[in-house]
């Protein structure tokens, strides 16, 4: 195996990576941004539920969730067509329950005046939510929402475990084939290249908030 | 909105979450047959000592690196500050797998050349990179906690004539110590989650049984679900030990 052949392996994990972490905060964003405003919600049921889901997820390992998936869902009939699908859906409801404590807390952040107004304009609670107090939540979630995303793409090398050929996985598998370790060094320089800027990007935005809040 | 739930409330919703599971996935009870036999529990419970172990080490280990790391980068010389600013930066930006997947071929390969098989184990590797990472992250609680305290402790300790040194050590550390033991115990959390990372480079603790119990049992669903509630058990009891230390030490909103 070249040298070019390593930069080959470790390139395509490293677009596996970037495609697994988007994907992955999609789905994070989609369920996260549901249990946050449940969290919110006049039910008091739907309110626990949404406190316990979060609270479950933030207190157990990745691991665990992402085999559960890959090994533990075929048995109930579930069937992912691929490895990536099964870390897609495994990282996407862990990281939902820390996307939904950063919405809470936006959604907590909103005026109680501005959730007043909409509810005396007759909302009702998910037009109030989607309407009035979600837009100007938002800009408020985005630096912890970066934060969250860090530790996602972090997090993704624990698809490796699975057999999803990200950028770790591809590392081992060079590391395997040259018996030298060197790739494993290039590798945390392409993670580096992720994350670094993007927490540049979360500390800037943070200062640009407080300047303007 | 306010929305701060009560313990009760949010464990009802946790009760609520372990019931829909089984129900959503349609686990079954004889599947749960495992555990009902001690043997299973003192096999999974050994492995909890060992992941409460490595844990236990790396947190203690990682105060006097997290404390080298927070003096350096907040008044080392610059030829200290540099470089450990960018080591420590660089070490929370990696993943952990990698950073243990590394450390362990880099072990390995020097417990080989000395001839120590104790440095070649897994464990030595887990070990190690937990230690740097929680140190790292520490560390950048503890300057927080520094950089935190009024500006006066400092005035006030240099105009009664203390040095630097002494201001730091008797007046300014004992008062961060204070203020970083939350995130502390946060860290310790992270730590027990963290470990079962291990399992991938062979480090047989919590997660690492579970799958050896389910590969033999062929449920992988139940037991990890059992595990997951065990991890959720030890973490839930941490998180009000933090909210408890919060309070005790006042600095909390509520």
């Amino acid at each position: 195996m070249s040298t070019a052949d390593v930069w080959h392996y470790l390139l395509l994990g490293l677009w596996t990576t970037l495609r697994l972490s988007l994907a992955s905060m999609g789905v994070a964003l989609a369920l996260g941004t549901l249990i946050g405003v449940l969290r919110v919600s006049p039910v008091p049921p739907l309110r626990w539920f949404a406190a316990g889901y979060v609270e479950f997820f933030r207190d157990i390992p990745l691991l665990p969730v992402l085999v559960f998936v890959y090994s533990g869902l075929p048995k109930a009939g579930i069937r992912l067509p691929t490895s990536f699908d099964s870390a897609v859906a495994g990282l996407g409801v862990y990281t939902a329950a820390f996307v939904a404590e950063v919405v809470r807390a936006g959604l907590q952040s909103v005026h109680k005046g501005q959730i007043e107004a909409a509810l005396s304009l007759g909302m009702s609670f998910f037009q109030m939510i989607r309407l009035v107090v979600l837009p100007q939540a938002f800009r408020m979630m985005i630096p912890p929402l970066g934060t969250v995303f860090i530790a996602l793409v972090k997090n993704t090398s624990i698809a490796s475990a699975i057999a999803v050929e990200e950028l770790l996985y591809q590392a081992e598998f060079v590391i395997g084939r040259t018996f030298a370790d060197w790739p494993m060094l290039i590798a945390f320089l392409l993670y580096l290249v992720i994350t670094v800027p993007l927490s540049g990007l979360v500390n800037f935005l943070e200062r640009r908030l407080r300047i303007l809040f | 909105m306010q929305v701060q739930e009560r313990p009760w409330q949010t464990l009802v919703g946790v009760g609520i979450v372990l019931l829909l599971l089984p129900l959503a996935f349609h686990m079954k009870a004889a599947r749960f047959a495992p555990f009902l036999e001690l043997s299973t529990w003192r096999f999974l419970f050994l492995g909890l000592l060992l992941t409460l172990e490595a844990s236990v080490i790396a947190i203690l280990g990682s105060i006097p690196l997290a404390l080298f790391f927070a003096l350096a980068r907040h008044s080392g010389p610059f030829w200290l500050r540099y470089p450990v600013i960018v080591l420590v930066e660089g070490i929370r930006a990696l993943p952990l797998l990698g950073l243990m997947f590394y450390l362990f071929l880099r072990l390995s390969a020097l417990g080989r050349a000395l001839g120590l098989a104790a440095v070649t184990r897994p464990d030595a590797a887990v070990i190690v990179a937990l230690w740097l990472y929680t140190g790292a992250v520490n560390g950048e609680a503890l300057r927080a906690a520094i950089l935190s305290l009024p500006r006066g402790q400092w005035e006030a300790a240099r105009s009664l004539g203390l040095t630097y040194g002494q201001a730091m050590r008797l007046v300014i550390l004992p008062q961060a110590f204070r203020r970083a033991l939350p995130p502390l115990v946060a860290q310790f959390a992270t730590l027990v989650k963290d470990t079962s990372l291990g399992a991938i480079i062979g480090f047989i603790e919590l997660y690492r049984r579970g799958v050896i119990i389910f590969q033999g049992e062929r449920n992988p669903m139940e037991t990890l679900y059992v595990v997951s509630v065990i991890y959720f058990f030890i973490n839930y009891a941490l998180g009000r030990l933090v909210d408890i230390l919060e309070r005790r030490l006042g600095f909390r909103r509520g």
